[in-house]
């Protein structure tokens, strides 16, 4: 086997991509159970769901439908996500063996596959170093690791789709003439529409912007209008075949699109000067930190930008259009409340590194050719820019992806103890499926863990403590508490609130377990945990 | 007529490379994972693409892609009649079937 220079930079590309994988995966590296917001739990009981039960399902099964029984605004009781994603986890997991890695691993790889889409379509236009710097940089982009930490799963690989749809059409168009041209290239594009949309609705409309705009732009420049009726037809074909396979779930996008439009008429004009949206319009929900350009970017990038947002726009070469064209049409996208469509605005902010990292790249690797120096000394400084570029990578913005990754979710209040996963174990194993668990104990700030609970038994799970502190239960407190127990599979946890300390809460539990469920019959008591069958 | 790999012995290494790391930070488990990835999305789609007039860089990476949206899509579907298991090596066989189908197809 002879070693050739694309090996070569393949043998890069994959240290690189290996290298942001170790950082992505270092929230399950030492803990392997089950984390993250309410998002997170939801696409991993999907594809958990699957895996474990080796079958998949058209009305969602009793514990999804008590939470998101609703969400299909189409068909409700049925997914409200078209199901390749959480499929796709449920393959890994149901071929590991295990709940918990392959599920976790499989969304890494899906969330970090943008180095992969944005190394190719880089390399491509403009070459191996603006390629790997720009996949080597985007390891360490925080308004990628923010969302895919905070679970939005699904979203962070349907970013992954934009660049390679936007190269197809690029290829498509470019080489199109009357004698010839590469029709695959149209119909991969197709494919990979239809792909994004059973990925994730929001980004597919981003792609779609992102085509309208690619495509005015290189019209306007080469005055040519690729128009072939075949291609055309077949490409359309293949989109409503695969649009069509889950039709529940397609008609759900289509309806949630013309039903959302009302948040985003207060908008105000000036919101045109602006890159992104007002961080206090999502104070409380999202941290301001995620807004702010020089905590997510670094600003040390902002001159690079600039000086590549120029070179852009001074060059105008088909493929320097492609990347404007996207930069424009993330602008769009961020700017939709303009036009009512205000709903997870503050996602699509999470497409801006995207676009940015490798103009940035361009930029710095540009001003190289500003200099008049003889050939061998131009590629010796590119080469020390490029090292430059790494060095401001690794000092700058390697530390805050390290620590946010490393210690994230790193406190025993947020994953479930062992004692937790067992009992939900056993739930699983010794509880009918439409069974009702309500689980006493943890107190109100983590809540999460009841829903993680449910989650990984399979079981629906209401949070007790609500039905006694709660104003909304305040009139026939007693009553309401009785009727809502009866037929229960009751979990008293005193797991947590050991750790807590706080012998008052302990008291306040105990007393009630006393009080409430001494003469009901006791099935399991492992742990600090235990379980009732409550019953009249 | 068969479907094969350009360049095999070189990406033989790397996709050992790539499995012994993830045995090493995940376990086997994760190795199995990324197994699976490869296995179940990217290789059949690769088989498929393999007949179109690519560059074999735009054939792996689209095949990922693309595998990822159009094996579980299948395997959803099989997973509501039969096992889940048994619809995900249905699934394999048909997209590989579908492969040398085109292939065949392509060489009248």
């Amino acid at each position: 086997m002879q070693i050739k220079r694309n090996h070569i930079e393949t043998g890069i590309f994959i240290a690189v991509y290996l290298f942001a994988l170790y950082l992505w995966t270092l929230p399950f590296q030492d803990n392997q159970i089950p984390y993250g917001e309410f998002d997170a739990i939801s696409h991993w009981e999907i594809a958990d769901y699957i895996a474990q039960t080796d079958k998949t399902f058209n009305q969602l099964p009793g514990f999804l439908d008590f939470s998101y029984g609703d969400d299909n605004k189409f068909r409700p009781h049925t997914l409200w996500y078209p199901p390749p994603f959480h499929t796709a986890m449920a393959i890994t997991s149901s071929f590991s063996g295990d709940r918990m890695v392959p599920i976790f691993l499989t969304n890494a790889i899906f969330a970090t596959s943008i180095l992969i889409s944005l190394y190719f379509m880089i390399r491509k236009l403009y070459g191996f170093l603006p390629a790997i710097l720009s996949s080597f940089i985007l390891a360490f982009s925080m308004r990628d690791i923010f969302p895919y930490l905070w679970g939005q799963w699904p979203e962070r690989f349907a970013y992954a789709f934009i660049p390679l749809i936007l190269y197809c059409f690029y290829m498509y168009y470019t080489t199109y003439s009357k004698e010839g041209s590469k029709p695959i290239y149209l119909y991969m594009m197709f494919l990979l529409l239809a792909i994004n949309v059973l990925i994730h609705p929001l980004v597919f409309f981003h792609s779609i912007v992102g085509l309208s705009i690619l495509f005015i732009f290189l019209f306007i420049k080469n005055k040519k209008m690729p128009f072939n009726i075949k291609h055309i037809g077949i490409s359309l074909l293949i989109f409503l075949v695969l649009f069509s396979i889950f039709p529940y779930q397609s008609g759900n996008v289509i309806v949630s699109f013309f039903q959302g439009g009302e948040d985003g008429k207060s908008a105000s004009l000036s919101r045109l000067f602006h890159w992104g949206p007002n961080p206090d319009d999502f104070r409380g929900s999202v941290s301001a930190d995620y807004f702010s350009f020089s905590k997510m970017h670094g600003l040390w990038t902002l001159p690079f930008l600039l000086i590549g947002l120029a070179i852009l726009l001074i060059r105008r070469d088909n493929k320097d259009i492609l990347m404007l064209a996207w930069l424009v049409s993330l602008y769009l996208i961020l700017h939709r409340d303009l036009i009512g469509k205000a709903t997870f605005l503050h996602r699509s902010l999470s497409g801006t590194a995207h676009i940015f990292v490798p103009i940035t790249v361009i930029g710095a690797l540009a001003i190289v050719s500003f200099v008049k120096l003889p050939q061998t000394y131009k590629s010796a400084l590119k080469y020390g820019m490029a090292a430059l570029l790494v060095g401001l990578a690794l000092f700058y913005n390697l530390p805050a992806a390290y620590s946010t990754l490393n210690q994230a979710y790193d406190n025993p209040f947020i994953r479930l103890n062992p004692s937790q996963i067992e009992v939900s174990e056993w739930l699983l194993q010794n509880t009918n499926e439409n069974q009702n668990v309500s689980i006493i104990g943890p107190p109100a700030e983590i809540l999460q863990k009841v829903w993680w609970m449910a989650s990984y038994s399979h079981r629906t799970s209401q949070f007790f403590e609500g039905f006694l502190k709660w104003k909304i239960y305040e009139e026939n407190r007693e009553e309401i508490v009785n009727y809502h127990l009866l037929n229960d599979y009751i979990v008293v946890d005193y797991s947590d609130i050991g750790l807590l300390q706080d012998k008052a809460i302990m008291e306040q539990w105990q007393l009630f377990e006393q009080d409430n469920l001494a003469k009901h019959k006791l099935l399991y008591n492992k742990g600090s945990i235990k379980v009732y069958k409550y019953e009249a | 007529m068969k479907l094969k790999i350009e360049n095999i012995g070189f990406i033989g290494i790397i996709i050992i490379v790539i499995l012994a790391f993830f045995y090493l930070i995940l376990g086997l488990s994760g190795m199995l994972a990324v197994l699976a990835i490869m296995l179940f999305f990217m290789l059949p789609a690769y088989f498929i693409l393999d007949n179109f007039n690519l560059e074999q860089d735009e054939k792996i990476v689209f095949s990922f892609f693309i595998g990822a949206g159009i094996f579980p899509s299948i395997a959803y579907w099989f997973g509501r009649f039969i096992p889940f298991k048994i619809g995900i090596f249905i699934t394999f066989a048909i997209l590989i079937a579908t492969a040398f189908l085109i292939k065949k197809i392509k060489k009248q």
